[in-house]
């Protein structure tokens, strides 16, 4: 066993053994992944690319219109609004969400009694489903909702916030920060325990102060984690759809409808060729936030 | 250690204090955010009639199921229940056979084509599902024409495109890669066969990578809404969210019935949760150490 191990210097060792042993298994093991990873992802998503540069109801053939779909999205004053709507969330869920996380996850580091019962308590929202939060804050938000009951124990009188176009947006996005914080939480929660006290007693050798060793020490050990928090978040905030579905069913006068929402309403409207150009705008914006994260995880590394 | 930087003049005490301050502040935080969860499970508890009886409602005074009896006799959420743990089932049991078997194969085993497949793989995770939405769905309808046991409005035309997850088979890489290749020599050297050495000696080290892709599955599909609402057309293949979604946009004015069906709809993963809540906080968080 020693000698094969020396054959393999390191133990991968690919290039070594070029030439020897072909794992034939290798192909049935992996067949039923890329089959079904080639017809049900592959296949869509070359579908979509094509439909998206033609005019197609789904009963007719498809009509080659090159790129007058997408010239179309970026005319209509609907789409652009959707787009505005899926930024807007994304900034605002971004802004508040990983913010609230850091301060619960810095709250949660401290030596404090039942330290596990509050991130259960912080970490719950994050394992209901968003249909199972949009229509409790649906009903909690409503004109005589608990929300509204609590603001008039304090004199002020509320409204039906969903109902409103002024603050229905803002209204989706507290539900969604509520249901998704705690993830961000338990995730810098994890990466605070990592960093070691030598860095925090070296700052204080130093004669840091508690934020001046926050912005030297923390700070800079949570980097990474920022950024996987900011990834993760804002993919999933561009796409936005259940909670804008149950909740305000994208409306009132559209002030919550996001981007995919309107694919999903171009879908329901039989216009597959809009619905695929809005889908491809989707993956090149998904594509470029991929891409600048690797850039800069690449820059700190 | 707060207590070595409390301010100059606080006494000695100062750092204890600080602590039972972050606890009073995590009590406070903590109700704030159950409330919407005790005024759902108070709401699905009272009678149609109590839900605006004054006060902030926090305590259903005249506790009555009738709101449970409602969603399991006038509303079908039996059936999507069922429909759910089907599918949910069938999910997560596809995902961890073939999600393990494709990983073993990129991480410990040599055939040409190796990098290129797992390439092809690595593109999926930038794409997001929505692009594959519409052209799946008629993909699933033409299935159902030719076979009408498959495809769309069925159980199995939402669970194949979630049978295999790219992620799950980085996720698994990454724990079949952390074994001693000797391990796997000195089975080979005994002669057992490549699928006996993944059954007897990869997977039970694997184990705890397979726990987290277990829970990372069973949440997502749990919880999945879009693809679900878009290829169930009937009740006969509506799972809870779907379901749980349609009651409460037809359902208005009967608060605690709609609040009934969302309990029912989380309460399986919260009580999951609760049971196996480390390894359910590791499954979530599972690959944000790690650059996959």
């Amino acid at each position: 066993m020693a000698s094969l191990t020396l054959l393999r210097p390191g133990g991968r060792g690919g290039r070594a053994r070029r030439g020897g042993r072909v794992d034939k298994v290798a192909y049935l093991l992996v067949a039923p992944a890329m089959l079904l990873t080639g017809l049900f992802f592959f296949v869509p998503m070359v579908l979509s690319l094509y439909w998206s540069f033609n005019s197609y109801n789904g009963l007719q053939p498809p009509q080659w219109v090159a790129g007058s779909n997408y010239a179309d999205l970026a005319m209509d004053p609907s789409f652009r609004h959707a787009v505005k709507n899926s930024v807007v969330f994304t900034v605002v869920t971004m802004l508040i969400g990983p913010a609230l996380g850091l301060v619960s996850a810095l709250l949660l580091n401290r030596r404090i009694w039942a330290r596990s019962f509050f991130r259960s308590v912080f970490f719950l929202p994050v394992t209901l489903s968003l249909v199972v939060v949009g229509t409790m804050w649906k009903i909690l938000l409503a004109e005589n909702g608990l929300a509204n009951q609590a603001l008039g124990l304090v004199g002020i009188s509320g409204r039906a916030w969903l109902d409103d176009p002024s603050t229905s947006l803002a209204a989706v996005s507290l539900a969604s920060i509520w249901q998704g914080f705690g993830f961000e939480t338990v995730i810098f929660l994890a990466a605070l325990q990592t960093i070691s006290a030598d860095l925090y007693e070296a700052a204080r050798m130093d004669g840091a102060g508690p934020f001046q060793s926050f912005k030297a020490v923390t700070l800079p050990s949570l980097r990474p984690t920022v950024f996987f928090v900011y990834v993760v978040g804002v993919i999933g905030a561009l796409q936005a759809f259940d909670q804008m579905y149950v909740m305000t069913s994208g409306g009132p006068l559209g002030s919550t409808t996001t981007v995919v929402f309107y694919l999903v309403q171009r879908f329901q409207a039989f216009d597959l060729g809009h619905a695929s150009a809005a889908a491809y705008l989707l993956v090149v914006v998904l594509a470029v936030v991929s891409a600048a994260q690797l850039r800069l995880s690449k820059r700190l590394s | 250690m707060s207590g070595r930087f409390s301010l100059p003049g606080r006494g000695p005490s100062a750092g204890s204090q600080r602590h039972t301050g972050t606890f009073l502040v995590l009590c406070v935080a903590s109700v704030v955010l159950l409330l919407p969860v005790v005024w759902t499970i108070s709401t699905s508890l009272k009678s149609s009639a109590d839900v605006f009886s004054p006060g902030l409602g926090l305590i259903p005074w005249h506790p009555t199921l009738d709101a449970y009896r409602g969603v399991f006799g006038s509303v079908p959420f039996a059936r999507y229940l069922f429909n759910s743990v089907v599918v949910t089932t069938a999910i997560v049991a596809l995902n961890v056979g073939l999600d393990s078997c494709a990983a073993y194969a990129f991480a410990k085993l040599r055939f040409p084509g190796r990098s290129l497949l797992f390439g092809l793989l690595l593109t999926t995770l930038m794409i997001p599902m929505q692009v594959n939405l519409i052209p799946l769905y008629r993909m699933m309808v033409w299935v159902h024409i030719r076979v009408p046991a498959l495809g769309a409005d069925t159980l199995s035309g939402i669970i194949a495109p979630s049978a295999v997850q790219v992620f799950g088979i980085f996720l698994m890489r990454q724990f079949f890669a952390s074994i001693p290749d000797a391990l796997i020599e000195a089975a080979r050297l005994d002669g057992a066969s490549e699928l006996a050495i993944l059954r007897r000696v990869i997977l039970p080290i694997a184990r705890p990578g397979l726990a987290t892709l277990t829970i990372f599955t069973l949440l997502q599909s749990w919880n999945d809404f879009l693809w679900p609402l878009i290829v169930s057309g009937s009740d006969a293949s509506r799972t809870l969210p779907v379901g749980l979604a349609l009651l409460s946009s037809k359902n208005t004015v009967n608060w605690p019935e709609t609040m009934a069906g969302s309990v029912v709809t989380a309460l399986p993963m919260v009580l999951i949760f609760v049971v196996l809540q480390r390894q359910f906080i590791e499954g979530l968080t599972a690959g944000s150490g790690k650059d996959l």
